[in-house]
């Protein structure tokens, strides 16, 4: 039997409370008895006293009967007339006999004796016992105890004798032997003893005890008259008191206190029985129960412990319906809630409530959970146009339509590890494949996927995906890495419209400064004008024919609080990548409209030209804005030159194309930038509404040191020519590079041999001081 | 116990003559007799012997009379002359057994209704004590006396003693209960010329005190 530690206290309880109560009984019962006894022996004892002293009064009235019924017979009383000796002698021997008296004698009135049955008392001898006289005379009669000479002790009556008057006394002793002392206590149920307390200490005179008893019995430490004590004889335990017999003559009653205590001793032994019964049976049931309690809680606290460990599918213990039932009914309510309370809790967790597939973080985990070095890759989808669907028909219609492709994307031919949305339109896939042509023909199976068209509320819609593709380990070792790498593929992806890019073909992942020049260039946007932090700078561009400056070149200028002057390259390229260039731009060119506006009122008569970057070019709204700002600032349109980078052509041409003939037809200058470094070819560009050409500043730099660079600067100036194209040459740094240029008939020059760029403040000042020196 | 012991020196004193011998005519005494507590004490026989000569022993003896009524002697006290026949009639329905132990008569008649035949004679001088063997309460008591000049006190403690001859007697007190006996006293009766004349005497006694009857109420049945 193991005792847990409840069990054992419950039986340590009932049964310490159980031995505890056995004890305070038994305790109660040997203190209540001992009182009993003793009560019982004192209340016994005296009761046995007065029945010892009513038979000493019923004796003395029987004796005093007999010895008046004797004193009143008329022959005695004839014969005591006499006052013959011999004859009263004989009387009194003969009547001595009837009553059973030991001793007789007759006296006077006077006192002297007439005759006695004792022999040594004579005739004329005195009454020994005078008092015994005096006690007649005054009340008729008398009796007491009294001793003989020979030692014996009597009970004596003394009576008279009349005819009718008194004539004589006649006294009647009765021994006091053992024999009467067996006889009381025969009576009483006492040891009786007669003691006489003299002058020379106690004497037993008579007593019930035997020899060997006697021996021991110590009358002198008998208790005052009247009192009780117990007293210890030969070993036994005696309660005593003491009668007063006559005079010095006292009787002692004793009684046995293990008569009195023999009931109760039986009574605590049969009360010990009971007890320790009891104390076996309650410990057994205690046992029993603390068991039934015990084990049905430690039952349930496995079941806890199952339920810590997340098993909630167990089956309770069966228990009866009691408390501890209902407290398993309640815990298995509690297990069904943490169990339905985790389950949504997972949920929300790692599902999407959207389109109930893996959300983010289940995908990092999942991503996480795969064996290293097993072949990975991550695949990011983004559906075209869907800020279009969702401004358009709202934002209800916007989530069935991910619902929708949610669910398409799940149900594909071959299945990816996982399939989760990442946030807005972005879904994720996790792919078992390592190559990239598997990745490929993978997002050729969702872009399939997505072909049909989608109806929603009776419309159909047409929508397409962009699949961005980030293999493992080679372009990233972590899901987040994988993640980043494949959201720019995918941007690199929409921004050609290609549908599928991979994260090696996106470029680099920018660095963490480049990450947080995005914070930094957004809020440079933010603070606007106030900021100052963007700016424009001007570089003035020589007419070689006429030696004049016709126009001046517009570059952005970041003024970083903390960095100080942000070169282009480092931040112009990043926000193309990013797509922030889109919010820049309008500024950029609402900036040098109104810088033309400014100048246009001060009389100079220049052209400003800005760069636009691919995305601006896609934009649909380009051409309408630039045609509100020319319009706002009663610029003529003439006056503005957009300079377009020969790869913002080839990324979407058809796109392109149309946004340029719009512009075009603005009135606006359209130049190539960066001409050179592309594969455009000059046939191509004469089908576009091009008016200018920009030499890439290496084929000028070029110029002086390579006759071959030389040729084809020069051929290509020919060619332009040729094609009704004006050439700018950019980069020029040298006298000699502007001689050539001048020399082979380009139209225009722009670089720091002429100036660098400038402030828009002091172009003015620059081209007034220029043509003094022209002048000059 | 006490009377008993003096009982014999009273009897025993001598009988005097009156001192002057003159003869003159008979008279009486009137004896008062009281307590020390000066109570009249009846029931006392007072006796007188004269100083000088015997008394003539001719004087014819009358009978006694001791009746027994309701279980009680009745006189308690009878004073006679030696040799005075006593009856003891009988007046109860129940029978009597009547007896006397004492020195100067011994004498018993046993159980009887009415009168007995024969009565008892006292002829020795003392005190006798009568009971009834039957009822032990019935006591009586007989003074045996030589001089036949005495008398009893009434309730009233007065005791008349008539045909006195004058001359010289001893007064002598006697009662059944007296404490002690008292000194005869000397007194000269007639020497005055023939008057009553009177004596107050003392005698420490206790008044009669009737026993009780322990079988009273058994008549009644």
């Amino acid at each position: 039997m193991i005792l847990t530690s409840l069990q054992r206290r419950i039986v340590l309880v009932f049964g310490g409370l159980l031995v505890l109560i056995m004890a305070l009984v038994l305790a109660l019962v040997r203190d209540s008895s001992a009182r009993i006894v003793g009560s019982e022996g004192h209340s016994e004892l005296a009761v046995g006293a007065k029945v010892f002293q009513r038979l000493l009064e019923q004796n003395q009235r029987q004796l005093e009967t007999a010895a008046g019924v004797l004193s009143g017979d008329f022959a005695f009383r004839e014969a005591i007339a006499t006052q013959d000796q011999p004859t009263v002698r004989s009387v009194i021997r003969n009547h001595g006999q009837r009553i059973h008296a030991q001793v007789m004698m007759v006296a006077r009135p006077d006192g002297t004796l007439i005759a006695s049955t004792q022999r040594q008392t004579a005739p004329g001898d005195a009454f020994p016992f005078p008092d015994l006289m005096l006690e007649a005379e005054a009340s008729g009669r008398s009796a007491g105890f009294r001793q003989m000479r020979n030692g014996q002790l009597y009970q004596v009556v003394l009576v008279p004798i009349m005819a009718p008057h008194r004539i004589a006394w006649v006294a009647m002793a009765f021994q006091v032997d053992d024999r009467w002392a067996k006889d009381m206590a025969g009576i009483t149920g006492l040891a009786v003893h007669v003691v006489r307390y003299g002058a020379r200490g106690p004497v037993l005179l008579a007593s019930s005890f035997d020899a060997p008893q006697r021996a021991a019995l110590a009358p002198g430490g008998l208790p005052a008259a009247g009192q009780q004590a117990v007293q210890d004889i030969a070993g036994e335990s005696w309660r005593t008191m003491r009668v007063p017999l006559d005079g010095a003559m006292q009787a002692v009653l004793q009684l046995p206190v293990a008569m009195v205590e023999a009931p109760f001793k039986e009574l605590q032994v049969r009360l010990l029985w009971v007890i320790v019964t009891a104390i076996v049976v309650f410990a057994l049931g205690s046992v029993t129960l603390a068991r039934r309690i015990v084990r049905p809680l430690e039952e349930l606290s496995q079941a806890a412990q199952r339920i810590a460990q997340g098993d909630y599918g167990q089956a309770l213990p069966a228990l009866p319906q009691d408390e501890i039932g209902q407290l398993a009914t309640s815990f298995a309510r509690m297990r069904d809630g943490i169990a339905s309370r985790e389950e949504r809790i997972v949920r929300l967790a790692y599902v999407d409530s959207l389109t109930d597939l893996p959300n983010r973080t289940r995908f990092l985990e999942a991503f996480a959970r795969q064996p290293e070095g097993s072949p990975r890759a991550v695949a990011v989808l983004n559906i075209d146009r869907f800020a279009m669907i969702n401004n358009a028909l709202g934002y209800q219609v916007g989530d069935r339509l991910l619902r929708e492709v949610g669910e398409r994307i799940s149900h594909l031919p071959y299945p990816p590890l996982m399939v989760a949305r990442l946030w807005g339109d972005h879904f994720a896939f996790l792919l078992e494949i390592a190559s990239a042509d598997c990745a490929r023909s993978f997002a050729g199976a969702v872009l399939e996927q997505l072909r049909d068209p989608i109806t929603l509320d009776g419309q159909r819609l047409d929508i397409g995906g962009s699949i961005g593709i980030a293999l493992y380990p080679q372009d990233g070792l972590d899901a987040g890495t994988l993640l980043r790498r494949a959201e720019l593929a995918l941007a690199a992806a929409k921004r050609r419209r290609s549908g599928l890019a991979f994260a090696h073909e996106a470029g680099a992942e920018p660095a963490p400064e480049q990450l947080s020049l995005i914070g930094d260039m957004r809020a440079a946007m933010a603070a606007g004008a106030h900021g100052d932090q963007f700016m424009l700078a001007y570089q003035p561009k020589l007419d070689l024919k006429s030696g004049r400056i016709v126009a001046a070149e517009a570059l952005l200028r970041w003024r970083h609080p903390e960095r100080g002057m942000v070169p282009p390259g480092s931040f112009i390229p990043f926000a193309e990548q990013t797509g922030f260039i889109r919010e820049i731009t309008p500024w950029v060119l609402d900036a040098a409209i109104r810088q033309l506006a400014q100048w246009q009122a001060q009389g100079l008569d220049i052209a400003v030209s800005a760069n636009l970057s691919t995305l601006d070019l896609l934009d649909p709204e380009l051409p309408r804005r630039v045609k509100a700002l020319l319009e706002f600032h009663g610029v003529p349109a003439v006056r503005l030159c957009l300079e377009i980078t020969e790869s913002a052509l080839m990324d979407e041409p058809a796109l392109a194309l149309s946004h340029l003939e719009a512009l075009a037809a603005l009135g606006v200058k359209l130049s190539i930038d960066d001409y050179g470094v592309g594969q455009a070819s000059l046939a191509y560009l004469k089908s576009l509404p091009v008016n200018e050409l920009k030499l890439d500043r290496s084929f000028v730099t070029a110029i002086t040191d390579s006759p071959r660079n030389a040729a084809i600067v020069e051929s290509t100036i020919m060619l332009s020519h040729a094609l009704g194209l004006s050439v700018v040459a950019e980069g020029v740094e040298t006298e000699e590079e502007l001689a050539w240029l001048r020399a082979n008939g380009c139209d225009v020059a722009q670089g720091y041999r002429i100036a660098k760029p400038m402030p828009a403040a002091e172009v003015a000042g620059w081209i007034a001081g220029l043509g003094i020196a022209a002048a000059a | 116990m006490l009377l008993r012991a003096f009982l014999p020196a009273l009897l025993a004193l001598p009988v005097c003559a009156g001192a002057a011998g003159v003869q003159t005519g008979p008279a009486t005494l009137d004896v008062l007799v009281r307590t020390p507590a000066g109570k009249p004490l009846p029931d006392a026989a007072v006796v007188l012997e004269p100083a000088a000569a015997p008394a003539s022993a001719s004087r014819a003896r009358p009978h006694a009379v001791i009746e027994q009524r309701g279980a009680e002697f009745a006189p308690w006290v009878t004073v006679v002359q030696t040799g005075t026949p006593v009856d003891f009639p009988n007046n109860d329905t129940v029978r009597h057994h009547v007896y006397s132990f004492s020195q100067p008569k011994r004498f018993e008649i046993k159980l009887y209704a009415g009168k007995p035949g024969q009565p008892i004679t006292f002829d020795k001088p003392g005190e006798v004590v009568i009971g009834c063997n039957i009822h032990d309460w019935m006591e009586a008591w007989v003074l045996v006396v030589e001089s036949p000049y005495f008398g009893k006190t009434g309730p009233d403690g007065q005791a008349r003693i008539a045909n006195l001859p004058a001359g010289r007697y001893r007064v002598q007190l006697w009662h059944p209960l007296q404490k002690a006996r008292v000194a005869a006293a000397e007194v000269e009766v007639g020497a005055s010329g023939g008057g009553a004349s009177r004596l107050n005497l003392v005698l420490d006694a206790r008044a009669r005190e009737p026993r009780p009857h322990t079988e009273v109420d058994q008549g009644q049945y």
